[in-house]
Protein backbone atom coordinates (compact mmCIF):
# COMPACT_ATOMS: atom_id res chain seq x y z
CA UNK A 1 0.00 0.00 0.00
CA UNK A 2 1.32 3.46 -0.85
CA UNK A 3 0.47 6.63 0.98
CA UNK A 4 -1.41 8.02 -2.02
CA UNK A 5 -3.69 5.01 -2.20
CA UNK A 6 -5.39 5.92 1.06
CA UNK A 7 -7.98 8.51 1.87
CA UNK A 8 -7.61 11.14 4.57
CA UNK A 9 -9.26 13.94 6.52
CA UNK A 10 -10.00 17.21 4.68
CA UNK A 11 -8.83 15.59 1.48
CA UNK A 12 -10.64 18.21 -0.60
CA UNK A 13 -7.91 20.68 0.42
CA UNK A 14 -5.07 18.67 1.95
CA UNK A 15 -3.26 16.15 -0.25
CA UNK A 16 -0.79 14.87 2.34
CA UNK A 17 0.87 15.57 5.67
CA UNK A 18 4.57 15.01 6.25
CA UNK A 19 7.11 15.03 9.02
CA UNK A 20 10.87 14.74 8.72
CA UNK A 21 13.45 14.26 11.48
CA UNK A 22 17.18 14.75 10.87
CA UNK A 23 19.40 12.53 13.03
CA UNK A 24 23.12 11.78 13.18
CA UNK A 25 25.32 9.30 14.94
CA UNK A 26 28.01 10.52 17.33
CA UNK A 27 31.60 9.62 16.34
CA UNK A 28 31.06 9.95 12.59
CA UNK A 29 31.75 12.99 10.44
CA UNK A 30 29.20 14.39 7.97
CA UNK A 31 28.91 14.34 4.20
CA UNK A 32 32.08 14.31 2.15
CA UNK A 33 34.22 13.72 5.25
CA UNK A 34 32.80 10.19 5.42
CA UNK A 35 34.73 7.47 3.60
CA UNK A 36 32.96 4.45 2.09
CA UNK A 37 33.96 2.21 5.00
CA UNK A 38 32.32 4.55 7.51
CA UNK A 39 29.30 4.89 5.27
CA UNK A 40 28.86 1.13 5.19
CA UNK A 41 29.23 0.99 8.97
CA UNK A 42 26.51 3.61 9.42
CA UNK A 43 24.20 1.76 7.01
CA UNK A 44 24.78 -1.51 8.91
CA UNK A 45 24.13 0.11 12.28
CA UNK A 46 20.88 1.76 11.21
CA UNK A 47 19.76 -1.43 9.53
CA UNK A 48 20.43 -3.44 12.70
CA UNK A 49 18.57 -0.90 14.81
CA UNK A 50 15.42 -0.85 12.68
CA UNK A 51 15.15 -4.05 10.68
CA UNK A 52 14.75 -6.58 13.47
CA UNK A 53 11.32 -7.77 12.45
CA UNK A 54 8.94 -7.63 9.51
CA UNK A 55 7.86 -4.04 10.06
CA UNK A 56 10.76 -2.38 8.23
CA UNK A 57 12.37 -3.51 5.01
CA UNK A 58 15.85 -2.58 3.87
CA UNK A 59 16.88 -1.60 0.36
CA UNK A 60 20.34 -0.86 -0.96
CA UNK A 61 19.32 2.35 -2.70
CA UNK A 62 22.57 2.71 -4.64
CA UNK A 63 21.85 -0.55 -6.47
CA UNK A 64 18.54 0.66 -7.94
CA UNK A 65 18.30 1.88 -11.52
CA UNK A 66 18.18 5.60 -12.15
CA UNK A 67 14.54 5.35 -13.20
CA UNK A 68 13.61 3.60 -9.97
CA UNK A 69 15.45 6.16 -7.90
CA UNK A 70 13.88 9.16 -9.64
CA UNK A 71 10.46 7.49 -9.48
CA UNK A 72 10.84 7.17 -5.70
CA UNK A 73 11.45 10.91 -5.55
CA UNK A 74 8.38 11.54 -7.69
CA UNK A 75 6.36 9.48 -5.24
CA UNK A 76 7.72 11.78 -2.50
CA UNK A 77 9.30 8.88 -0.64
CA UNK A 78 12.87 10.17 -0.99
CA UNK A 79 14.36 13.59 -1.69
CA UNK A 80 15.56 14.50 -5.20
CA UNK A 81 19.10 14.88 -3.83
CA UNK A 82 18.98 11.36 -2.44
CA UNK A 83 17.64 10.00 -5.73
CA UNK A 84 20.42 11.61 -7.75
CA UNK A 85 23.22 11.11 -5.24
CA UNK A 86 26.16 8.77 -5.50
CA UNK A 87 27.95 6.43 -3.10
CA UNK A 88 26.62 3.94 -0.55
CA UNK A 89 23.16 4.80 0.74
CA UNK A 90 20.09 2.91 1.85
CA UNK A 91 16.35 3.28 2.17
CA UNK A 92 14.37 1.61 4.94
CA UNK A 93 10.60 1.51 4.48
CA UNK A 94 7.78 0.64 6.84
CA UNK A 95 5.37 -2.09 5.79
CA UNK A 96 2.40 0.31 5.89
CA UNK A 97 4.04 2.48 3.21
CA UNK A 98 4.02 5.63 5.33
CA UNK A 99 7.54 5.83 6.71
CA UNK A 100 10.86 6.10 4.89
CA UNK A 101 14.29 6.31 6.42
CA UNK A 102 16.97 7.68 4.15
CA UNK A 103 20.39 6.60 5.34
CA UNK A 104 23.20 8.92 4.20
CA UNK A 105 21.23 11.72 2.69
CA UNK A 106 22.51 15.10 3.90
CA UNK A 107 22.39 13.79 7.47
CA UNK A 108 23.30 10.25 8.49
CA UNK A 109 19.62 9.48 8.98
CA UNK A 110 16.53 11.25 7.74
CA UNK A 111 13.28 9.82 9.01
CA UNK A 112 10.34 10.92 6.96
CA UNK A 113 6.69 10.02 7.14
CA UNK A 114 3.89 10.83 4.76
CA UNK A 115 0.20 10.28 5.46
CA UNK A 116 -2.83 11.15 3.33
CA UNK A 117 -5.00 14.19 4.01
CA UNK A 118 -4.74 16.37 7.09
CA UNK A 119 -2.95 14.03 9.50
CA UNK A 120 0.06 15.81 11.01
CA UNK A 121 -0.31 14.12 14.39
CA UNK A 122 -0.33 10.70 12.78
CA UNK A 123 2.71 11.55 10.65
CA UNK A 124 4.53 12.85 13.74
CA UNK A 125 3.67 9.77 15.83
CA UNK A 126 5.03 7.48 13.13
CA UNK A 127 8.24 9.49 12.86
CA UNK A 128 8.66 9.49 16.63
CA UNK A 129 8.21 5.73 16.75
CA UNK A 130 11.19 5.26 14.43
CA UNK A 131 13.17 7.92 16.26
CA UNK A 132 12.71 6.10 19.57
CA UNK A 133 13.67 2.79 18.03
CA UNK A 134 16.88 4.31 16.69
CA UNK A 135 17.59 6.04 19.98
CA UNK A 136 17.24 2.82 21.94
CA UNK A 137 20.01 1.19 19.89
CA UNK A 138 22.31 4.02 18.81
CA UNK A 139 23.97 7.10 20.25
CA UNK A 140 22.32 10.01 18.50
CA UNK A 141 24.29 13.27 18.29
CA UNK A 142 22.76 15.82 20.62
CA UNK A 143 23.77 18.86 22.58
CA UNK A 144 21.88 20.13 25.61
CA UNK A 145 21.89 23.67 24.32
CA UNK A 146 21.59 23.16 20.55
CA UNK A 147 19.41 20.04 20.51
CA UNK A 148 19.89 17.47 17.76
CA UNK A 149 23.13 18.16 15.89
CA UNK A 150 22.74 18.25 12.12
CA UNK A 151 25.00 18.68 9.13
CA UNK A 152 23.48 22.04 8.28
CA UNK A 153 22.88 24.49 11.13
CA UNK A 154 19.45 25.36 9.69
CA UNK A 155 18.15 22.05 11.09
CA UNK A 156 19.59 22.27 14.62
CA UNK A 157 17.22 21.83 17.55
CA UNK A 158 14.40 19.45 16.78
CA UNK A 159 15.74 18.59 13.33
CA UNK A 160 12.10 18.47 12.39
CA UNK A 161 10.22 19.69 9.41
CA UNK A 162 6.47 19.32 9.40
CA UNK A 163 4.44 20.16 6.35
CA UNK A 164 1.11 19.88 4.60
CA UNK A 165 0.64 19.76 0.85
CA UNK A 166 -2.40 21.84 0.06
CA UNK A 167 -4.55 22.02 -3.06
CA UNK A 168 -5.53 25.70 -3.23
CA UNK A 169 -7.21 26.60 -6.54
CA UNK A 170 -9.55 29.08 -4.87
CA UNK A 171 -6.79 30.87 -2.98
CA UNK A 172 -4.49 30.87 -6.01
CA UNK A 173 -7.10 32.28 -8.38
CA UNK A 174 -8.18 34.96 -5.93
CA UNK A 175 -4.59 36.24 -6.13
CA UNK A 176 -3.96 36.13 -2.40
CA UNK A 177 -1.01 33.73 -2.36
CA UNK A 178 1.58 36.50 -2.30
CA UNK A 179 -0.14 38.08 0.65
CA UNK A 180 -0.32 34.72 2.35
CA UNK A 181 3.42 34.21 1.78
CA UNK A 182 4.21 37.39 3.65
CA UNK A 183 1.95 36.50 6.54
CA UNK A 184 3.33 33.00 6.89
CA UNK A 185 6.92 34.24 6.62
CA UNK A 186 6.36 36.47 9.64
CA UNK A 187 5.37 33.55 11.85
CA UNK A 188 8.21 31.25 10.78
CA UNK A 189 6.34 29.22 8.16
CA UNK A 190 7.19 28.85 4.48
CA UNK A 191 4.84 28.38 1.54
CA UNK A 192 6.18 27.01 -1.72
CA UNK A 193 4.29 26.64 -4.95
CA UNK A 194 4.73 23.21 -6.41
CA UNK A 195 6.05 23.07 -9.93
CA UNK A 196 4.43 21.56 -12.97
CA UNK A 197 1.85 24.14 -13.84
CA UNK A 198 1.48 25.69 -17.22
CA UNK A 199 0.94 29.25 -18.24
CA UNK A 200 -2.72 28.45 -18.82
CA UNK A 201 -3.50 27.82 -15.19
CA UNK A 202 -2.18 29.12 -11.92
CA UNK A 203 -0.31 26.73 -9.69
CA UNK A 204 -2.67 25.02 -7.27
CA UNK A 205 -0.44 22.80 -5.15
CA UNK A 206 1.39 24.36 -2.26
CA UNK A 207 3.64 23.06 0.43
CA UNK A 208 3.46 24.80 3.79
CA UNK A 209 6.08 23.98 6.39
CA UNK A 210 7.97 25.28 9.40
CA UNK A 211 11.22 27.11 8.86
CA UNK A 212 12.65 27.31 12.36
CA UNK A 213 13.77 24.22 14.29
CA UNK A 214 15.60 25.71 17.26
CA UNK A 215 13.78 27.04 20.32
CA UNK A 216 10.39 25.66 19.28
CA UNK A 217 9.38 22.19 20.44
CA UNK A 218 8.01 19.51 18.13
CA UNK A 219 4.54 19.81 19.66
CA UNK A 220 4.50 23.60 19.35
CA UNK A 221 5.58 23.37 15.72
CA UNK A 222 2.83 20.86 14.88
CA UNK A 223 0.24 22.89 16.82
CA UNK A 224 1.13 26.11 15.01
CA UNK A 225 1.06 24.48 11.60
CA UNK A 226 -2.24 22.76 12.42
CA UNK A 227 -3.87 25.99 13.49
CA UNK A 228 -2.80 27.88 10.37
CA UNK A 229 -3.79 24.98 8.12
CA UNK A 230 -7.28 24.86 9.62
CA UNK A 231 -7.71 28.54 8.86
CA UNK A 232 -6.45 28.11 5.30
CA UNK A 233 -8.80 25.18 4.72
CA UNK A 234 -11.80 27.27 5.72
CA UNK A 235 -10.66 30.20 3.61
CA UNK A 236 -10.05 27.95 0.60
CA UNK A 237 -13.50 26.36 0.83
CA UNK A 238 -15.16 29.77 1.01
CA UNK A 239 -13.19 31.02 -2.02
CA UNK A 240 -14.07 27.93 -4.06
CA UNK A 241 -17.74 28.39 -3.28
CA UNK A 242 -17.55 32.05 -4.27
CA UNK A 243 -15.76 31.16 -7.50
CA UNK A 244 -18.47 28.64 -8.35
CA UNK A 245 -21.33 30.98 -7.56
CA UNK A 246 -19.90 33.74 -9.77
CA UNK A 247 -20.37 31.59 -12.87
CA UNK A 248 -21.56 28.03 -12.22
CA UNK A 249 -21.94 27.18 -15.91
CA UNK A 250 -18.42 28.24 -16.85
CA UNK A 251 -16.90 26.32 -13.98
CA UNK A 252 -18.97 23.21 -14.68
CA UNK A 253 -17.96 23.42 -18.33
CA UNK A 254 -14.28 23.59 -17.45
CA UNK A 255 -14.52 20.65 -15.06
CA UNK A 256 -16.46 18.43 -17.45
CA UNK A 257 -14.19 19.24 -20.39
CA UNK A 258 -11.19 18.30 -18.28
CA UNK A 259 -12.87 15.08 -17.25
CA UNK A 260 -13.78 14.32 -20.85
CA UNK A 261 -10.17 14.79 -21.87
CA UNK A 262 -9.04 12.45 -19.11
CA UNK A 263 -11.45 9.81 -20.36
CA UNK A 264 -10.76 10.07 -24.08
CA UNK A 265 -7.40 11.70 -24.84
CA UNK A 266 -4.75 9.53 -26.50
CA UNK A 267 -1.76 11.69 -25.57
CA UNK A 268 -1.37 13.72 -22.38
CA UNK A 269 1.79 15.60 -21.44
CA UNK A 270 2.82 16.57 -17.93
CA UNK A 271 1.60 20.13 -18.15
CA UNK A 272 -1.82 19.11 -19.39
CA UNK A 273 -2.09 16.49 -16.68
CA UNK A 274 -1.57 19.11 -13.98
CA UNK A 275 -4.27 21.28 -15.47
CA UNK A 276 -6.73 18.39 -15.82
CA UNK A 277 -5.94 17.28 -12.28
CA UNK A 278 -6.60 20.77 -10.89
CA UNK A 279 -9.85 21.31 -12.77
CA UNK A 280 -11.36 17.92 -12.00
CA UNK A 281 -10.21 17.93 -8.37
CA UNK A 282 -11.86 21.32 -7.92
CA UNK A 283 -15.03 19.98 -9.55
CA UNK A 284 -15.10 17.01 -7.18
CA UNK A 285 -14.87 19.22 -4.10
CA UNK A 286 -17.71 21.43 -5.34
CA UNK A 287 -19.94 18.47 -6.14
CA UNK A 288 -19.93 19.35 -9.86
CA UNK A 289 -18.78 15.83 -10.63
CA UNK A 290 -19.15 12.70 -8.51
CA UNK A 291 -17.86 9.81 -10.61
CA UNK A 292 -14.29 10.30 -9.45
CA UNK A 293 -12.68 11.03 -6.06
CA UNK A 294 -9.89 13.35 -4.91
CA UNK A 295 -7.89 10.29 -3.80
CA UNK A 296 -8.17 8.76 -7.27
CA UNK A 297 -6.92 12.00 -8.80
CA UNK A 298 -3.92 12.18 -6.45
CA UNK A 299 -3.10 8.64 -7.43
CA UNK A 300 -3.33 9.56 -11.09
CA UNK A 301 -1.06 12.57 -10.64
CA UNK A 302 1.67 10.53 -8.96
CA UNK A 303 1.17 7.48 -11.16
CA UNK A 304 1.71 9.67 -14.24
CA UNK A 305 4.93 11.34 -13.20
CA UNK A 306 7.60 10.82 -15.88
CA UNK A 307 9.88 8.33 -14.11
CA UNK A 308 7.01 6.49 -12.42
CA UNK A 309 5.51 5.94 -15.88
CA UNK A 310 8.84 4.77 -17.20
CA UNK A 311 9.30 2.37 -14.29
CA UNK A 312 5.81 0.91 -14.57
CA UNK A 313 5.55 0.67 -18.38
CA UNK A 314 8.16 -1.23 -20.35
CA UNK A 315 7.16 0.36 -23.64
CA UNK A 316 7.97 3.94 -22.65
CA UNK A 317 11.05 4.99 -24.61
CA UNK A 318 10.64 8.67 -25.41
CA UNK A 319 8.47 11.69 -24.73
CA UNK A 320 5.80 10.58 -27.23
CA UNK A 321 5.41 7.05 -25.94
CA UNK A 322 5.34 8.44 -22.42
CA UNK A 323 2.47 10.79 -23.27
CA UNK A 324 0.63 7.79 -24.66
CA UNK A 325 1.30 5.71 -21.55
CA UNK A 326 0.19 8.65 -19.44
CA UNK A 327 -3.16 8.89 -21.24
CA UNK A 328 -3.64 5.14 -20.84
CA UNK A 329 -2.74 5.25 -17.15
CA UNK A 330 -5.19 8.10 -16.53
CA UNK A 331 -7.96 6.08 -18.20
CA UNK A 332 -7.07 2.91 -16.33
CA UNK A 333 -6.96 4.60 -12.93
CA UNK A 334 -10.25 6.40 -13.61
CA UNK A 335 -12.01 3.11 -14.22
CA UNK A 336 -10.07 1.30 -11.50
CA UNK A 337 -11.62 -0.45 -8.49
CA UNK A 338 -12.38 2.90 -6.86
CA UNK A 339 -14.03 4.33 -9.98
CA UNK A 340 -17.77 4.24 -10.45
CA UNK A 341 -17.89 4.17 -14.23
CA UNK B 1 6.12 28.92 -27.13
CA UNK B 2 9.62 27.55 -27.76
CA UNK B 3 11.73 25.68 -25.24
CA UNK B 4 14.10 28.19 -23.72
CA UNK B 5 16.99 25.73 -23.72
CA UNK B 6 17.15 24.22 -27.21
CA UNK B 7 14.94 26.85 -28.85
CA UNK B 8 13.82 24.12 -31.30
CA UNK B 9 11.00 22.12 -29.74
CA UNK B 10 7.81 23.45 -28.31
CA UNK B 11 7.90 24.00 -24.56
CA UNK B 12 5.48 21.62 -22.89
CA UNK B 13 6.87 21.51 -19.37
CA UNK B 14 6.53 24.63 -17.33
CA UNK B 15 8.20 25.01 -14.01
CA UNK B 16 7.28 27.64 -11.59
CA UNK B 17 8.53 27.93 -8.08
CA UNK B 18 7.68 30.53 -5.54
CA UNK B 19 9.31 30.71 -2.17
CA UNK B 20 7.67 33.25 0.08
CA UNK B 21 6.77 35.43 -2.84
CA UNK B 22 9.98 35.15 -4.89
CA UNK B 23 9.19 33.57 -8.22
CA UNK B 24 11.24 31.74 -10.79
CA UNK B 25 9.99 30.06 -13.91
CA UNK B 26 11.25 27.95 -16.80
CA UNK B 27 9.64 26.66 -19.98
CA UNK B 28 11.19 23.56 -21.46
CA UNK B 29 10.49 20.81 -23.96
CA UNK B 30 10.20 17.27 -22.58
CA UNK B 31 13.71 16.37 -23.69
CA UNK B 32 15.42 19.35 -22.10
CA UNK B 33 13.32 18.88 -18.98
CA UNK B 34 14.45 15.27 -18.81
CA UNK B 35 18.08 16.31 -19.11
CA UNK B 36 17.70 18.98 -16.46
CA UNK B 37 15.90 16.56 -14.19
CA UNK B 38 18.62 13.95 -14.53
CA UNK B 39 21.64 16.11 -13.88
CA UNK B 40 19.90 17.90 -11.06
CA UNK B 41 20.67 21.39 -12.29
CA UNK B 42 17.02 22.22 -11.91
CA UNK B 43 16.20 23.04 -8.35
CA UNK B 44 12.66 23.56 -9.52
CA UNK B 45 11.26 20.47 -11.10
CA UNK B 46 8.51 18.00 -10.64
CA UNK B 47 10.47 16.27 -7.92
CA UNK B 48 10.97 19.32 -5.90
CA UNK B 49 7.80 20.25 -4.12
CA UNK B 50 9.62 22.16 -1.43
CA UNK B 51 9.49 19.60 1.34
CA UNK B 52 13.10 18.57 1.11
CA UNK B 53 14.62 21.91 0.20
CA UNK B 54 16.52 23.77 2.81
CA UNK B 55 14.73 26.77 4.24
CA UNK B 56 15.94 30.28 3.43
CA UNK B 57 17.07 29.09 -0.02
CA UNK B 58 20.71 28.56 -0.97
CA UNK B 59 22.01 27.80 2.48
CA UNK B 60 25.61 27.67 1.34
CA UNK B 61 25.56 31.23 0.20
CA UNK B 62 23.76 32.28 3.31
CA UNK B 63 26.14 30.47 5.57
CA UNK B 64 29.14 31.94 3.82
CA UNK B 65 27.88 35.47 4.05
CA UNK B 66 26.86 35.05 7.65
CA UNK B 67 30.31 33.80 8.41
CA UNK B 68 32.24 36.61 6.83
CA UNK B 69 33.40 38.13 10.11
CA UNK B 70 36.54 40.23 9.94
CA UNK B 71 38.10 38.82 13.13
CA UNK B 72 38.38 35.43 11.46
CA UNK B 73 40.82 36.61 8.87
CA UNK B 74 43.44 37.72 11.37
CA UNK B 75 45.41 35.66 13.93
CA UNK B 76 47.67 34.17 11.30
CA UNK B 77 50.45 33.52 13.79
CA UNK B 78 48.30 31.39 16.10
CA UNK B 79 47.86 27.72 15.06
CA UNK B 80 44.41 27.17 13.62
CA UNK B 81 41.97 25.38 15.90
CA UNK B 82 40.88 21.99 14.57
CA UNK B 83 37.91 19.81 15.45
CA UNK B 84 39.22 16.79 17.36
CA UNK B 85 36.86 14.36 15.62
CA UNK B 86 36.85 15.42 11.97
CA UNK B 87 39.85 17.73 11.74
CA UNK B 88 37.88 20.59 10.20
CA UNK B 89 38.93 24.17 10.85
CA UNK B 90 36.48 27.01 11.14
CA UNK B 91 37.69 28.15 7.74
CA UNK B 92 36.51 24.77 6.36
CA UNK B 93 33.09 25.27 7.92
CA UNK B 94 32.93 28.69 6.35
CA UNK B 95 33.72 27.51 2.87
CA UNK B 96 31.52 24.39 3.09
CA UNK B 97 28.60 26.17 4.72
CA UNK B 98 28.04 23.18 6.97
CA UNK B 99 29.51 21.50 10.02
CA UNK B 100 32.15 18.78 9.51
CA UNK B 101 30.78 16.51 12.24
CA UNK B 102 28.59 16.72 15.36
CA UNK B 103 31.62 17.61 17.48
CA UNK B 104 32.28 20.75 15.39
CA UNK B 105 29.36 22.43 17.16
CA UNK B 106 31.20 22.10 20.48
CA UNK B 107 34.65 22.88 19.09
CA UNK B 108 33.44 26.06 17.39
CA UNK B 109 30.55 26.94 19.67
CA UNK B 110 31.70 30.54 20.17
CA UNK B 111 32.36 31.15 16.49
CA UNK B 112 29.02 29.60 15.48
CA UNK B 113 26.69 31.13 18.01
CA UNK B 114 25.94 34.34 16.14
CA UNK B 115 25.30 32.44 12.90
CA UNK B 116 22.91 30.07 14.64
CA UNK B 117 21.14 32.90 16.34
CA UNK B 118 20.74 34.71 13.02
CA UNK B 119 19.18 31.62 11.42
CA UNK B 120 16.85 30.66 14.25
CA UNK B 121 16.48 33.76 16.39
CA UNK B 122 17.77 31.81 19.39
CA UNK B 123 20.56 29.44 20.39
CA UNK B 124 18.62 27.39 22.89
CA UNK B 125 16.76 24.16 22.12
CA UNK B 126 13.30 23.30 23.42
CA UNK B 127 11.77 19.89 22.82
CA UNK B 128 12.76 16.27 22.33
CA UNK B 129 16.01 14.63 23.38
CA UNK B 130 17.63 11.19 23.13
CA UNK B 131 16.83 8.98 26.11
CA UNK B 132 20.28 9.45 27.67
CA UNK B 133 19.53 13.19 27.99
CA UNK B 134 15.82 12.87 28.53
CA UNK B 135 15.56 12.99 32.36
CA UNK B 136 17.65 16.14 32.51
CA UNK B 137 15.73 17.74 29.66
CA UNK B 138 12.36 16.96 31.24
CA UNK B 139 13.50 18.47 34.53
CA UNK B 140 14.62 21.66 32.79
CA UNK B 141 11.33 21.89 30.90
CA UNK B 142 9.42 21.30 34.17
CA UNK B 143 11.33 24.08 35.94
CA UNK B 144 10.69 26.39 33.00
CA UNK B 145 6.96 25.70 33.08
CA UNK B 146 6.76 26.11 36.86
CA UNK B 147 8.50 29.47 36.62
CA UNK B 148 6.02 30.51 33.95
CA UNK B 149 3.13 29.27 36.13
CA UNK B 150 4.33 31.22 39.17
CA UNK B 151 4.58 34.40 37.14
CA UNK B 152 1.10 33.89 35.70
CA UNK B 153 -0.37 33.16 39.16
CA UNK B 154 1.22 36.30 40.60
CA UNK B 155 -0.09 38.36 37.70
CA UNK B 156 -3.56 37.05 38.43
CA UNK B 157 -3.01 37.76 42.14
CA UNK B 158 -3.60 34.10 42.87
CA UNK B 159 -1.00 33.99 45.63
CA UNK B 160 -2.11 30.66 47.02
CA UNK B 161 -1.43 28.98 43.68
CA UNK B 162 1.87 30.84 43.32
CA UNK B 163 2.99 29.62 46.75
CA UNK B 164 2.06 26.06 45.90
CA UNK B 165 4.03 26.17 42.63
CA UNK B 166 6.97 27.80 44.40
CA UNK B 167 7.08 24.92 46.90
CA UNK B 168 7.05 22.46 44.04
CA UNK B 169 9.87 24.29 42.31
CA UNK B 170 11.88 24.42 45.53
CA UNK B 171 11.44 20.67 46.02
CA UNK B 172 12.66 19.97 42.49
CA UNK B 173 15.67 22.24 42.91
CA UNK B 174 16.55 20.66 46.26
CA UNK B 175 16.41 17.23 44.70
CA UNK B 176 18.63 18.39 41.88
CA UNK B 177 21.06 19.78 44.46
CA UNK B 178 20.70 23.23 43.03
CA UNK B 179 19.87 25.76 45.77
CA UNK B 180 20.80 28.87 43.86
CA UNK B 181 18.19 31.56 43.26
ZN1 LIG C 1 14.32 21.90 -25.43
ZN1 LIG D 1 34.15 18.19 13.46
Amino acid sequence: MKWYENTGRDHDVIVSSRVRLARNLVDYPFGNRLDDTSKKEIIAKVKDALCDGKKYTFRDFASLSETERIAAAEEHTVSPEFARGTGPRALIESADGSSFVMVLEEDHVRIQTITPGFSLDEAFDKAREIDQKLDSKLNIAYDEKLGYLTHCPTNLGTGMRASVMMFLPGTARSGSVRNLSNQLGKIGLTIRGMAGEGSSADGCLFQISNQVTLGVSEEETIAKLTKITERLIEQERALRKKMFEQDPDALTDRVMRAYGTMLYAALIDTEELFRLYSDVRLGVSLGVIDCVTAEQLDRILIGCMPAVLMRDNENVRDARSRDKARAETVRRLLSGPEGKN
Amino acid sequence: MLCERCKKNNATVFYRESINGKERSLSLCEECADKARKNGELETDLLNDGFFSEPLGGVDKLFGSLFGFPQLVGHKSAPEKKCSLCGATFRDLMSEGKAGCPECYRTFSDELSSTISRIHGTTSHTGGAPSRFKADRDLKDKIKSLEKGIKAAVDEENYEEAARLRDELRAIRAEKGDETK
